[in-house]
């Protein structure tokens, strides 16, 4: 692909190549480039084609599958653990696991609820409870960090003690009686030009999200420290501070999910979000985010969040048994990740060859 | 007779000769040393010796009958083991397992621990290792570590053991230690093979001598008495002239020096002999020293280094010898911000005193290059601009939150090529190139922080001699664009041809800093080995 070929070795100064930039004989540090920036793009590639492809088949079979407002209300239903899984995609790269999500939701929605009772405005509340994620995503770092151990165990542990706080504060109870006909609740909870307000919050933060992971330099760092975590102390990162700011991260989205949530359900059931942790790290997992680290694609995850709903309402349509509906997801996670793996190892072997 | 006899060995890897015509016997009950400089081919013979490389040519005898070695099991087997550089025990086991890794007695389906207890015990004591076998084996100190791989080495009642490197850390109680194993493999009737760069070490232990320079044996089994220190450098170096100073001219270079403060070069030949007395006139805090100098003056640390004092100046490159342990490490480490500097003080050429901790170090205009560049340097699975853009950009956010793609590619596109690095583009993964390019890279992207400060460490291992030589033409132009450059290394030619100064540490103090005539391979082996300048 070049006339240097790669890895050789000489000494020769003779072949630095030196023709200028953009003139016919571009220097060969710029080839391959057009390609190279399409990978991101590829990376959440399967996703797609297995969450078009599901739709498409079910659509043929059930054609009222594939009717506007249906497809409009699985999107819908996507977007908590959409929103979950795009953070934990920046998590995943720089290897660690977040558990306590779900919990974070949870606590963060039945707060928000009981803060409106207390005779808060809903949007003053809203506000208050997506800062509470934000808070509690502290918690877990802080945890993670003075404590020292990894954030797995910390989160695992965090897991159950929001899960619990969410369950006393409300004392086992939903939580309702919201003002439904406050603008909280009508504009988070209803329509913008025909399309539910989650799924437009949804399309904006995984676009800000993919932003910032792709072109910040603390979406670099990042990626930096789950390519190689000591090369990237040893350059100059602090793991602990951009672990800090990706819990953090992590737990304000879980409070953005949680106020949608609020708005759209209009009451708080004390359990929701359990298991919301599981399906966003396979629905980041189903993306293309590989767990070794290094690399995430937020627009995959959402994908897979997406993938995960249509396989939920999918079942329905086919009269599956409810008691069949968790092999069922379970199969198709296989699946997805089997034809992901399939696609990525023909990329390599293409890669390979062009000496990528 | 000999136990174990190696003749005629030849051995070439890939058109690289590693072994000419070498060879070595070894005596039961005699503790047989085996030199040569890096290269020389001591670790091709051992290696063949132990099973683990089949030679092109030559024969192994044991007892006098040719033996051929499939693996290092089947030597293993036959009575010839090794004690090897990476130590290969398990840090979450504990010292018995550690012991019997693969056939301890059983009983029935069980590991027999008593069986294995009272198998162990006398050697364990015998080597004077007082610790419970129940300890874990991560618990234990280095220095217990590679008396447990003795041990376990001892347990196969071997007929040869080769101790390849033993002592890599060098304490004050090594040599007795090490006398110790010597004498019970000696009672044990072992035929001992040493293989070690401390010749102080080899001096007080061995009972013959073999030297190997260049694949082929330049000194057979010589009684140690009979030989001075200076005679086996002698033998390691040939009478090759003392070595030219690898300075290429610019203009031949594969590098241009196409920065801006190229032109900050101190005048070739000038008196560099730097004072070590360190405060010249007052330094203000905040402002740059008046000559930008690296400043250590009495700098200490417990138990590793006392009253180091050196000054470097920008566009000179100071070498760092020693053995390991000596202290010239831990001078680097000082500079990096990795170790507390206890007492005395390290000023960046800022006229700052050096920060605390690597970041800060690395913030305030220090450079790290490390020579374990798989663990520490780069990111293998990325592309090449990416691993460039690590520091300056990405670590130090320097080009502000929002990177562009197209400029850190640019920027990488024109490190490459001033380094002629040998690659397809910049977005080529970096764990595809070879050794000496992923340095290169390595050097690359710490060049585009800017540094004031560059510490190599070991920056050449692993990289062969085309790439060495480039290496060191990047190393020199980027010091004369007006780094202060301290080098570590291993290698001792390197050090010699490299710098334009190299202090020699000795047990955690500047036993002596050479330069122009003086600074060559030969003085400094015989320094860093002796402390004697």
């Amino acid at each position: 692909m070049s006339v240097n070929d790669v890895g050789t070795e000489g000494t020769a100064a003779a072949d630095a190549p030196n023709a200028p930039e953009g003139g016919p004989g571009r220097s060969p540090y710029g080839r391959a480039g057009d390609l190279a920036r399409r990978v991101p793009a590829m990376e959440s590639m399967s996703v797609l084609v297995a969450t078009v492809a599901l739709v498409v088949v079910i659509g043929v079979i059930h054609p009222d599958f594939l009717s506007a407002g249906q497809l409009l209300d699985m999107l819908q239903a996507s977007v908590y653990v959409g929103l979950l899984a795009g953070g934990m995609a920046f998590l995943i790269s720089m290897r660690e696991i977040d558990l306590s999500v779900g919990s974070m939701f949870g606590l963060s929605l039945i707060s928000m609820g009981l803060l409106i009772n207390q005779g808060f405005s809903p949007w003053l509340a809203g506000l208050l409870g997506v800062l509470l994620g934000g808070v509690l995503g502290l918690i877990n770092a802080l945890v993670v960090q003075f404590i020292g151990i990894p954030t797995i165990v910390a989160t695992l542990a965090t897991l159950s003690v929001y899960r619990g706080l969410a369950l006393a504060l409300s004392e086992g109870q939903q939580v309702t009686g919201m003002p439904v006909d406050d603008s909280f609740f009508t504009i988070l909870g209803g329509k913008v030009l025909g399309v539910q307000t989650s799924i437009w919050v949804l399309v904006a933060v995984t676009v800000l999200l993919t932003v910032v992971l792709r072109f910040t330099s603390f979406g670099y760092r990042v990626r930096a420290i789950g390519s190689n975590p000591d090369a990237a102390t040893f350059s100059g990162i602090s793991a602990n501070r951009v672990r800090m700011q990706v819990l953090v991260l992590m737990g304000l989205l879980a409070g953005v999910a949680a106020a949608l949530g609020l708005a759209f359900f209009t009451s708080g059931d004390p359990n929701i979000g359990t298991g919301f942790e599981l399906q966003a790290i396979a629905a980041a997992v189903i993306g293309g985010t590989p767990l070794r680290g290094g690399t995430a694609t937020v627009v995959g995850a959402v994908f897979g969040g997406i993938l995960l709903a249509v396989v939920g309402s999918g079942l329905q349509y086919f009269n599956i048994p409810v008691n069949w509906s968790s092999f069922a997801t379970g199969a198709v996670i296989l699946l997805a990740v089997s034809l992901d793996s399939l696609l990525r190892r023909r990329r390599r072997r293409k890669d390979a060859e062009l000496g990528l | 007779m000999a136990i174990l006899e190696a003749r005629n060995i030849g051995k070439t890897y890939g058109g690289v000769v590693a072994l000419k015509d070498a060879g070595i016997h070894v005596e039961a009950g005699s503790v047989h040393a085996l030199l040569g400089e890096n290269g020389a081919g001591k670790s091709t013979l051992i290696k063949i010796m132990s099973g683990a490389v089949t030679p092109d040519r030559g024969r192994l005898l044991l007892n006098g009958q040719e033996v051929r070695f499939r693996d290092t099991g089947e030597a293993a087997r036959q009575g010839v083991a090794i004690v090897s550089q990476e130590l290969n025990l398990f840090p979450d086991l504990d010292v018995l397992a550690n012991l019997y890794p693969v056939t301890g007695p059983r009983r029935g389906p069980f590991v027999d621990r008593a069986a294995m207890t009272e198998a162990a015990e006398p050697v364990l004591e015998q080597l004077g290792l007082k610790v419970s076998l129940r300890t874990r084996l991560g618990d234990l100190s280095l220095a217990q570590r590679q008396l447990v791989e003795i041990a376990r080495a001892l347990l196969t009642r071997p007929r040869v053991l080769i101790l390849d490197e033993p002592t890599s850390a060098l304490e004050q109680a090594s040599a007795d230690r090490l006398l110790n194993v010597v004498r019970v493999l000696r009672e044990h009737e072992v035929g001992v093979v040493f293989v070690s760069h401390i010749l102080e070490e080899v001096m007080a232990l061995s009972d013959v001598i073999t030297v190997l320079r260049n694949g082929q044996v330049v000194m057979e089994a010589r009684e140690r008495g009979t030989l001075s220190m200076q005679e086996v450098v002698t033998a390691m170096l040939g009478d090759r002239p003392a070595q030219e100073k690898g300075r290429t001219p610019l203009a031949a270079s594969p590098v241009q020096a196409g920065d801006a403060e190229a032109a900050v070069r101190p005048a070739e030949g000038a008196d560099r002999t730097a004072g070590t007395g360190g405060a010249d006139g007052p330094v203000g805090r905040a402002g740059r020293a008046a000559d930008g100098a690296l400043r250590i003056v009495d700098a200490g640390a417990q138990g590793v280094l006392a009253d180091v004092s050196l000054t470097v100046r920008p566009g000179e490159i100071l070498g760092l010898a020693g053995l390991a342990g000596s202290g010239h490490q831990a001078t680097l480490e000082l500079v990096a911000g990795l170790r507390r500097v206890e007492t005395g003080e390290v000023r960046l050429p800022s006229g700052r005193p050096v920060p605390r901790g690597l970041r800060r170090s690395i913030a305030a205009g220090v450079a790290v290059v490390s020579g374990d560049r798989r663990r520490f340097g780069l990111m293998l699975d990325k592309p090449i601009w990416e691993n460039i853009a690590q520091v300056r950009a990405v670590a130090l956010g320097r080009d502000g939150a929002f990177l562009r793609r197209t400029a850190l590619r640019e920027r990488a596109r024109d490190h490459g090529e001033r380094m002629s690095l040998r690659c397809a583009s910049v977005d080529q993964r970096t764990g595809l190139l070879s050794g000496g390019n992923q340095q290169k890279v390595v050097l690359a992207k710490w060049l585009d922080a800017n540094p004031s400060v560059l510490l190599l460490d070991d920056p050449t291992r692993g990289v062969d001699v085309g790439a060495k030589a480039e290496m060191h033409a990047l190393i020199r132009s980027a010091t004369e664009a007006g780094t202060v450059t301290l080098l570590c290394s291993t290698d001792v030619e390197e050090l010699a041809s490299l710098c334009d100064r190299v202090a020699v540490f000795y047990r955690g103090k500047v036993a002596a800093t050479l330069a122009g005539d003086d600074l060559n391979q030969h003085r400094i082996l015989e320094i860093m080995n002796t402390g004697q300048d």
